[in-house]
């Protein structure tokens, strides 16, 4: 039988066991409907999610409703929206129990003595011409300053076709500002002419990722493995789609087989009550999602899938240590 | 150790062995006191799985809670034992 210390020397071992037993269970939550932009292409209005369920406004519910999510074994709350930032008493309702993510787009600084050390993601579309096309304005330039220097704030820097070539330059401004950086894909929901992808703009935008990582090791939180499946949308010569996705809510998942999935997973709406059916928009065409964390996560629980060769378990390590410096399990 | 959990352990390891479709091993083979999640590679859901079937064979319930410290087949087998011990 294949063991993982037959596989690895020593150093790759190590690194293993540091995250061979966190056990993340992570869940998502949408605070709520509303938001301080429009982004053409952003899932969560283009396919009316911001409309099937009515905000809980009654923060007492917020405070339950999380207690009873850490008391089903969530150990990471994923905070998207709409705009999270406009509701700091939910985030709180949060933050107060489980360790938190909250992505934003970053006009709304998260006050430090607040939550001193909640991890932010603040979301990049582009340069300041595709941030003004896709989301009406430039917020490089208001993130950037609310969070220059945060050693707990990170860009989602979403890459779209029209960026290729011009992923330097962002991820140089972002080292400028102090701040670290992690690359995915627009998926284009809306199909905003020129924002799709099409199979050659994928493999030199793989290039161009793998190219950042080199160039920035100390800036760019990736992994060349997590490139190549998201670019391809294959691992280990399965394709991503629905049988594949390990992010769909647990209690409407009725697959079968069962593929590899994450444990005890929801994606809940911010009535509290209402579930998504998976962590991006449920009129996706699950063949072409470029969802950066349902990529990641499928890799991760395909672990011993990659207990085949040292580099397959390498390429599982390193995507898996990828996740948890994102969401503070290890440090950076 | 006695014949009881030995029966056990190699019952346990054939479980995995099967549900998990694990290569290049028998009940036989199995090392007992290896480490499932640090070198099997074995993740929570795959032990969900696997508590399953145990549930059925041994008519025990493994607690969610239990899954970190069943890190081996051994382990494993005396929380069984223990188990069905205390439902007598």
């Amino acid at each position: 039988m294949i063991t993982v210390s037959s596989l690895l020397d020593s150093h790759w071992y190590e690194r293993y066991k540091k995250i061979s037993k966190l056990n993340i269970r992570s869940s998502i939550y949408d605070v709520t409907n509303r938001c301080n932009l429009r982004c053409k292409g952003c899932f969560f209005f283009s396919s009316g999610e911001h409309e099937v369920a009515s905000e809980e406004t009654d923060i007492e519910k917020w405070h339950a409703f999380v207690q009873k999510e850490q008391e089903r074994g969530v150990n990471l709350a994923i905070l998207i929206g709409g705009e999270p930032t406009l509701c700091l008493d939910r985030i709180e309702a949060f933050y107060k129990r489980l360790p938190t993510f909250c992505a934003t787009n970053g006009l709304i600084k998260v006050p430090r003595d607040r939550f001193p050390d909640m991890m932010v993601g603040i979301s990049l579309w582009g340069d300041d011409k595709d941030e003004k096309t896709l989301r009406g304005k430039d917020t490089f330039a208001i993130s950037s300053a609310n969070y220059a220097g945060d050693p707990h704030a990170y860009y989602l820097y979403t890459i779209t076709p029209k960026q290729l070539g011009k992923s330097e330059q962002i991820v140089q401004k972002i080292k400028d500002v102090g701040l670290k950086v992690h690359m995915q894909l627009l998926s284009n929901d809306e199909g905003v002419d020129g924002f799709s992808w099409k199979p050659e703009e994928l493999v030199a935008v793989r290039q161009e990722m793998d190219a950042m990582l080199d160039a920035y090791p100390e800036t760019v939180i990736s992994s060349k493995y997590y490139h190549q499946v998201i670019t391809t949308g294959t691992m280990l010569g399965r394709p991503f789609g629905w049988q594949e996705c390990p992010s769909v809510t647990d209690p409407l998942d009725k697959r079968t087989p069962r593929p590899k999935r994450l444990t005890n997973f929801i994606r809940w709406s911010s009535d509290l009550e209402t579930m998504h059916r998976c962590c991006t928009s449920e009129t996706r065409d699950c063949s072409t999602c470029k969802d950066g964390a349902a990529h990641m996560s499928w890799v991760m629980v395909n672990k011993r899938a990659h207990i085949k060769t040292a580099q397959d378990l390498q390429n599982w390590i390193e995507v898996y240590e990828m996740f948890a410096k994102l969401y503070q399990f290890i440090p950076w | 150790m006695s014949t009881d959990i030995q029966q056990t352990i190699q019952r346990i390891a054939e479980i995995i062995i099967d549900e998990l479709k694990l290569e290049d091993v028998t009940p036989e083979t199995f090392d007992p006191d290896l480490d499932l999640v640090d070198e099997v590679g074995i993740d929570s859901m795959d032990l969900a799985t696997v508590a399953l079937v145990l549930r059925d064979e041994y008519g025990i319930r493994i607690d969610e809670d239990d899954y970190p410290r069943l890190t081996t087949v051994k382990i494993i087998a005396e929380y069984i034992i223990e188990k069905q011990s205390e439902n007598e």
